[in-house]
């Protein structure tokens, strides 16, 4: 019936099965959108935030989505800057997957903030100081920059290539995509950074505050760093549900495969830092603010496990994984590795907010606890939702993986 | 953002010797700031309260146990505010004239990054808009406006009251304000008089003479935050409580 | 220049870019910031006016301090603490502050008069007129006259002991013909009878705290609430000034460690109900360390030695009971304090140059022990530390004039000469007046026609706040007809088939007399300071306009047009008398008192003074004839009395010879001449065996009495005193493990007279074995932020009888605990 729209050569399921596929999608989106209609329409009570937990579990997620985001722009990077031509083949899966991580955050942020219709003070009334602020002209512009990544994208569906002057202007954005991707390189180093840089420089909370290299705190390079080093994970983790669900290979194994082997060294590069900064900054920051490391683990379920699970389990391990040919080449391994490496990331984001907050700074402030509201989880979980939709129609319509019909010839007609 | 010294710079010396805990200091200046009320005020995570109250206890057992408390308003960080060097668009300022760190209500977008960044737990969202049983906008005072849900709010050291008393002044044709003209509300109404309020720059002003009593110590005062309120106790677990210590570093004065 | 397609889109396109180099796109994008910023419809816009501040004096509690209310137009906007006012010199209390949400908060008050419509509790009640409302009560009344039964009409008031509205209320039912008239309990009435059985007058308790250099306080929540609020935490400041102490040692007897006990000098912590042990047992090395006055116990006690009475039987004194019976081993054992630590306090208190002891429960809303009060009242006794400065010092009450006295009809006589219901005045219960649990009782246990058919309820709300285990409440079921005076929707006026609402104290002309405690006596004039928002009368108003449609006789005893004409009458006995209505700031009030020079009056008559009570709000005489101990005691033997001649004759009166049965009868256990004296007697409410015991606690902060609380002092409130609906039970953590409780656990406490459910609050500070929960929870009336927040104590406490005045013993009651 649509098979019209499919991409050149390629077998993609019935619409009816399709239809079935993106009902649970749909169902996390209407649950979604029910939750944003009542933090919009009642307030920010619909939560369970509160002026102890000012940040919560959206910008868990939204911290989560950004860093595991960062394929789109890391293998922009490598692929359009430095030249990996085998790159080619995935660019266009991290791109989509990049721009679902970063509309969905910005939309979550629209209802995270009290006052969604003053979102634009912040370009208004903009406050330099603030990484915040950084934060929203980065991600705005790079959200720009990822819509333009995907517009050539589109423009190459059957039906749509078929307009000349739309074809004409999708293959001269496809020779110009170099400089958007160097734009794009840019934009998400500085943002990345200042997503770090924002717990870096809380100067009063002695757990987030960290020591300044040049303007910015180490949590800056910390986060973008760690972001590079999860973000290709998550691109082929993405790569491969789609392989498993859609029963095809879509990607050479050679450019999993470089992209996990550059994850793992990058990896252990981030953890070589984060150890030192960790290690720096149990030793100066926190003696100096009259406290001892073991003095943040004991508030609730906030533990050392935070520690050793992120640092440890979720990092050390799958960083070797993934630096060990043979485990990275086998299926199983690979997959496992790429997941622990993202359970690591978002654990550290999870720690810089969450922990953060939790673990209080007066000796005789009470320590609160939080649980999300179904609100909470519904934006949440919308953001899913909201990914499984945008990518699973991308990848019918368009030719998401441009490899796709070379490596299934068996499938073609 | 280094703080380039004002001329003025308002501060706040709290006597917890003279401190009974009662609270009048919380509840005259919610009614001197219109601070909402919420349905359910027992919420303590959500409820606003620019000066709030907090209980510790010596620890020990019955019966030499003791409770005292920290009457918290906005510490007016000096060095550095830490709330005002996060806001994006610029709602929270420090007045480097007066030492006032004042919040644009009409500004703030709600994002909370400088409660976030505030370690005094001074700054509050207005989760709710105000509940106001029937009638009782009548009592709600013009000098301060009444705030939106989804903005941040927090002590502004009854700033309208310095403009009260600037007026006054300037009524009078006198250029200076004298100690004690311009006292907010909760220093005001304290019936032990435990609050002193007043000029830290004037070396001849209480407020500046008690900041420097031998007992006198600010909350996490390491951290390098520079508040612009002080608090004075005789008693070495309640100075104790207000900053993280090593084991054996606390000195007792 | 020609127009043509192509230099006019050059224009446009000039234009559009060069606008952007003016500022009118920048200023445009401003405004609509603005415009979205200031455009909220659901945020309230407060109207602007005229600022004003008016004086007054608040009467939230009995302590009146003076008040300064800022205005803007007719709009009340916050209640501050007036400087130039002698009680309390610039702060006010959390009550007080908060203030404006009473006045102001529709939902919780009545706006007319109301007749009941629903079913009584629901609080369903329409719109009446006042002429409607007042001829039902005067139709009502004078049917119960024309009956002949005037005694059926009865009133509880919960007025100041004195003022003028209660003295109307009281003149009220006298004129009709009954002698029910019942003041709501509170700590004056145990000051009252404990100065009158020791001191021979029923005046006020006046504690010249300010100049005392020792201060013991036995139970009044000193710095929370007690006396004057305003002037005792003035004093607490000041006496904190700089950390080497400037003031006297506060040293506070309580059982938990609360703000008091915690910022005192000393903390005592006795078992609740064993003070007068400890008092005596402090009494006791006094006496045996020879730390007291000699000379003023020879010269002006009676029966502190052993003496010889009239019949020539050789009596005991004080000296030798104190001395035989109160050892400090003894008193550990009775009180759990260590005898060490009673000897300590004893010898402080003893060497003190001025020590005073001070006797309160709580912040006095409620009535005291009495054998206590005497106890501890014997300790300035002791020191001789009576009306003298620093001391207890021997007041008569305010030099208020009398009415002309009224001239009941043969129906009122015959109704005034029925018994009280309440049985006191009777030989049983000679020493109190005020016994409303006795009437609940005498109503409960009646049969066929209740003794009450009609209850006047002023100023109180009996159902809430008396200590009785509910008694109140049903007994209301079975009065036929309840009239409320109360502006407030409470639980008592929930109950009436008719409100007769009154003013808010903001509204209301009140004379507030002697704050409780005060060493000087002290006048103070409250005055409206906003016109009455709604259709209220001022219940004195009411009063009288009510006397009027009775028709004589009873109109006759109110000849005043209106309260402000009967006050003024009363206050006619000021100007006789000396006395200032101004105060100079720089000159504390109890400096001068403590010079003990004699004052001239500021004012030459009382046209004059009334106008400068009504400018400056008060009157007070800061002066006093200390070391009159030849004349200040009007006891039978004309001293200060440890055993006290007026009890004994009392005594006699009720026994009809056999003293033993007499003091039976008056709830006194001891036998013998102790049973005379300041001794200990276990008070405890609740039958069953020994185990844990509630105590009920005041908050500061917290409106424990009458009145709502106003939101804004729960923000004062922690949340395990209240969270959600639930009060936390305060219990030390040795208690909560033998129960096997956690932090924040639900638990049921049952007592004899009810059952709550409450949670856990595990504090170090709770003296083990026994349960405190908070006061001034589990309202079942007003408005949301009241009704149904925690529970209500004085639901679990009942029965127990104070000895001697008979009056509840609420400070603790047996129960018995179970998680929920």
């Amino acid at each position: 019936m649509d098979s019209a729209l499919f991409p050149e050569g390629v077998k993609r399921c019935s619409p009816k099965v399709f239809l079935l596929w993106t009902l649970p999608w749909l169902a996390l989106l209407a649950w979604g959108g029910l939750s944003a209609f009542l933090c919009l329409w009642k307030g920010l009570n619909q939560t369970n935030m509160s002026n102890i937990f000012a940040f919560a579990i959206w910008i868990v997620f939204d911290l989560a989505v950004i860093a595991l985001g960062a394929g789109a722009f890391f293998t922009g990077f490598l692929t359009y800057v430095i030249g990996r031509k085998e790159l080619k083949s995935i660019i266009n899966a991290a791109v989509i997957i990049g721009f679902i991580c970063y509309s969905g955050a910005v939309a979550m942020l629209g209802i995270d903030i009290g006052q969604p219709i003053r979102g634009w003070f912040i370009f208004w009334h903009a406050n330099v100081h603030s990484m915040l602020t950084e934060v929203s002209f980065c991600i705005s512009a790079y959200l720009g920059v990822l819509a333009i990544e995907y517009i050539p994208i589109i423009l190459e569906n059957r039906q749509i290539e078929k307009v000349p002057h739309l074809r004409l202007f999708g293959h001269n954005l496809h020779h110009i995509m170099g400089v958007f991707a160097a734009t794009g390189t840019f934009l998400s180093f500085f943002h990345q950074g200042s997503l770090g840089g924002m717990f870096g420089v809380m100067y009063a909370r002695p757990f987030a505050e960290r020591w300044d290299f040049y303007v910015w705190p180490t949590t800056f390079f910390l986060f973008v760093f760690s972001a590079i080093a999860a973000g290709p994970c998550f691109t082929i983790l993405c790569t491969k549900l789609t392989e498993a669900i859609s029963r095809k290979k879509l990607v050479p194994d050679n450019a999993v495969q470089f992209l996990a082997r550059l994850s793992g060294w990058l990896l252990s590069g981030y953890l070589v830092l984060k150890i030192i900064d960790t290690a720096v900054w149990a030793n100066t920051t926190v003696p100096n603010a009259g406290l001892g490391l073991m003095d943040f683990y004991r508030e609730g379920p906030y533990g050392i496990w935070m520690l050793i699970a992120e640092i440890g389990i979720f990092g050390i391990v799958p960083a070797v994984m993934l630096m060990i040919p043979q485990v990275r080449q086998n299926p199983a391994g690979l997959i496992v590795a790429c997941l622990m490496n993202c359970t690591g990331i978002v654990l550290n984001r999870f720690v810089f907010i969450i922990a953060t907050l939790a673990i209080p700074v007066m000796p005789f402030a009470r320590f609160w606890s939080y649980l999300p509201t179904w609100q909470e989880w519904g934006i949440a979980m919308a953001l899913v939702g909201y990914g499984f939709l945008l990518f699973s129609v991308s990848y019918r319509y368009l030719p998401v993986f441009p490899k796709e019909q070379e490596l299934n010839p068996a499938m073609n007609g | 953002m280094k703080a380039t010294e004002g001329k003025y710079k308002y501060g706040m010396v709290i006597n917890l010797d003279k401190c009974t805990g009662c609270g009048t200091c919380t509840v005259a200046c919610a009614a001197e700031n219109n601070l909402s009320v919420i349905r359910d005020e027992t919420d303590k995570q959500r409820t606003i309260s620019w000066m709030q109250l907090f209980k510790v206890t010596n620890g020990k057992p019955f019966p030499d146990t003791e409770v005292s408390y920290f009457p918290r308003p906005c510490m007016h960080c000096h060095n550095h505010t830490p709330c005002v060097s996060v806001c994006p668009p610029t709602a929270t300022k420090m007045d480097y004239n007066n030492g006032i760190v004042s919040q644009i209500y009409t500004r703030c977008i709600g994002c909370r990054y400088c409660q976030a960044a505030c370690p005094y737990q001074a700054r509050y969202f207005n989760w709710w808009d105000g509940h106001f049983p029937k009638g009782t906008e009548r009592y709600l005072s013009p000098e301060v406006s009444v705030r939106m849900r989804g903005v941040v709010e927090k002590c502004s050291f009854c700033h309208h009251r310095l403009m009260r008393a600037k007026e006054q002044a300037y009524a009078e044709d006198r250029r200076e304000l004298e100690d004690g003209e311009y006292i907010t509300a909760c220093t005001e109404v304290c019936p032990a008089e435990a609050i002193t309020f007043g000029d830290l720059n004037d070396p001849d002003s209480k407020v500046a003479k008690l900041s420097k009593h031998p007992q006198a110590f600010r909350l996490l005062e390491r951290i390098g935050t520079e508040p612009k309120v002080y608090y004075i106790s005789s008693k070495d677990w309640v100075r104790r409580m207000a900053d993280n210590y090593h084991p054996n570093e606390f000195q007792p004065v | 220049m020609e127009i043509n397609r192509r230099n006019f889109i050059q224009l446009l396109a000039g234009g559009a870019a060069g606008i952007h180099m003016t500022p009118l796109p920048w200023k445009l994008m401003d405004d609509i910031a603005i415009w979205t910023q200031n455009n909220w419809p659901w945020v309230p816009k407060p109207e602007k006016g005229r600022f004003d501040h008016e004086k007054s004096v608040c009467t939230l509690c009995p302590g009146g301090c003076g008040i300064e209310v800022r205005k803007v137009g007719d709009r009340a906007v916050k209640i501050e603490g007036r400087t130039d006012y002698p009680v309390n010199p610039g702060g006010i209390c959390p009550l007080g502050a908060g203030g404006l949400q009473l006045l102001y908060d529709e939902t919780i008050r009545f706006t007319s008069p109301m007749k009941r419509v629903g079913p009584r509790g629901a609080g369903q009640f329409t719109a009446i007129s006042w002429s409607e409302a007042l001829a039902t009560l005067a139709e009502r009344i004078g049917m119960l006259r024309k009956e002949g039964r005037p005694e059926a009409l009865a009133a509880v008031d919960g007025n100041r002991r004195g003022n003028a509205e209660g003295t109307l209320i009281r003149r009220l039912l006298e004129s009709v013909g009954s002698p029910n008239y019942f003041r709501m309990p509170s700590i004056e009435d145990t000051y009252t009878t404990a100065n009158l059985l020791m001191q021979g007058n029923p005046g006020p308790m006046a504690y010249d705290l300010e100049n005392a250099d020792y201060i013991l306080s036995v139970g009044p929540a000193l710095i929370e609430g007690w006396g004057a609020p305003g002037r005792v935490i003035a004093a607490w400041g000041r006496w904190h000034e700089s950390s080497n102490g400037n003031g006297p040692k506060v040293v506070q007897v309580e059982s938990r460690a609360s703000n008091t006990a915690s910022k005192s000098d000393g903390w005592v912590a006795p078992r609740p109900g064993t003070e007068a042990a400890l008092a005596l047992g402090l009494a006791h090395v006094m006496i045996r360390e020879k730390l007291v006055d000699l000379s003023f116990l020879s010269n002006y006690t009676h029966g502190f030695e052993d003496w010889t009475d009239e019949e020539g039987r050789n009596r005991k004194g004080f000296r030798s009971m104190v001395l035989d019976g109160y050892a400090p081993a003894e008193v550990e054992g009775i009180t759990g304090v260590s005898a060490d630590r009673i000897v300590a306090i004893g010898r402080e208190f003893g060497k003190a140059k001025s020590p005073l002891a001070l006797y309160g429960k709580g912040k006095g809303n409620l009535n005291g022990s009495l054998l206590e009060c005497m106890a501890v009242q014997s300790l300035n006794a002791l020191k001789g530390n009576i009306n003298k400065p620093g001391g207890a010092v021997v007041q008569e009450g305010l030099p208020v004039a009398s009415w002309a006295d009224v001239s009941p009809d043969a129906v009122a006589a015959r109704g005034l000469e029925t018994g009280r219901l309440n049985g006191s005045g009777s030989p049983r219960l000679p020493l109190s007046e005020s016994l409303v649990e006795n009437l609940s009782r005498a109503v409960l246990e009646s049969n066929g026609t209740p003794p009450v058919d009609t209850l006047l309820v002023f100023a109180a709300n009996p159902v809430y706040t008396l200590p009785d285990g509910g008694a109140f409440g049903k007994a209301l079921g079975k009065i036929p007809f309840i009239v409320s005076f109360s502006p407030f929707r409470d639980e008592t006026a929930a109950m009436a088939d008719l409100i007769l609402p009154d003013h808010t104290n903001l509204e209301k002309l009140e004379d507030v007399v002697w704050p409780t405690g005060l060493q000087y006596p002290f006048l103070g004039l409250s005055r409206p300071v906003v016109r009455p928002l709604y259709k209220t009368r001022h219940s004195g108003d009411a009063v009288i306009a009510l006397a009027g449609k009775i028709g004589d006789p009873v109109a006759a005893a109110f000849p005043w047009g209106g309260f402000e004409e009967a006050l003024k009458e009363r206050l006619r006995g000021l100007a006789e008398s000396p006395g200032l209505t101004s105060w100079d700031e720089s000159k504390p009030a109890w400096e001068t008192f403590a010079r003990g020079r004699s004052v001239s009056p500021d004012y030459d008559s009382f046209d004059d003074l009334w106008d400068q009570l009504e400018s400056s709000g008060f009157w007070y005489r800061p002066t006093h004839a200390f070391y009159t101990w030849l004349s200040c005691f009007r006891t039978p033997s004309g001293k200060f009395e440890f055993a006290s001649g007026r009890l004994e004759q009392a005594v006699k009166a009720a026994a009809g010879g056999d003293a033993g049965d007499g003091l039976r009868k008056m709830g006194v256990e001891a036998v013998g001449d102790q049973a005379y004296m300041p001794h200990y007697e276990q008070t405890l409410s609740g039958d069953g065996e020994e185990g844990l015991k509630l105590v009920p606690y005041e908050l500061f902060n917290v409106s424990t009495d009458r009145l709502p609380n106003p939101p804004f002092l729960t923000k004062t409130l922690f949340d395990t005193q209240l969270r959600k609906d639930e009060s936390f039970v305060k219990m030390n953590p040795a208690t909560a493990d033998r129960l096997g409780l956690e932090q924040g656990e639900r638990i049921r406490i049952q007592s004899d007279a009810g059952e709550v459910k409450a949670r856990v609050d595990r504090f170090e500070g709770a003296m083990p074995g026994y349960l405190y929960l908070p006061m001034g929870f589990g309202h079942t009336a007003y408005g949301i932020y009241q009704k149904g927040k925690g529970v209500n104590p004085m639901n679990l406490v009942a029965a127990g009888k104070d000895p001697l005045s008979g009056q509840s013993v609420w400070w603790s009651a047996r129960v018995r605990v179970s998680k929920a």
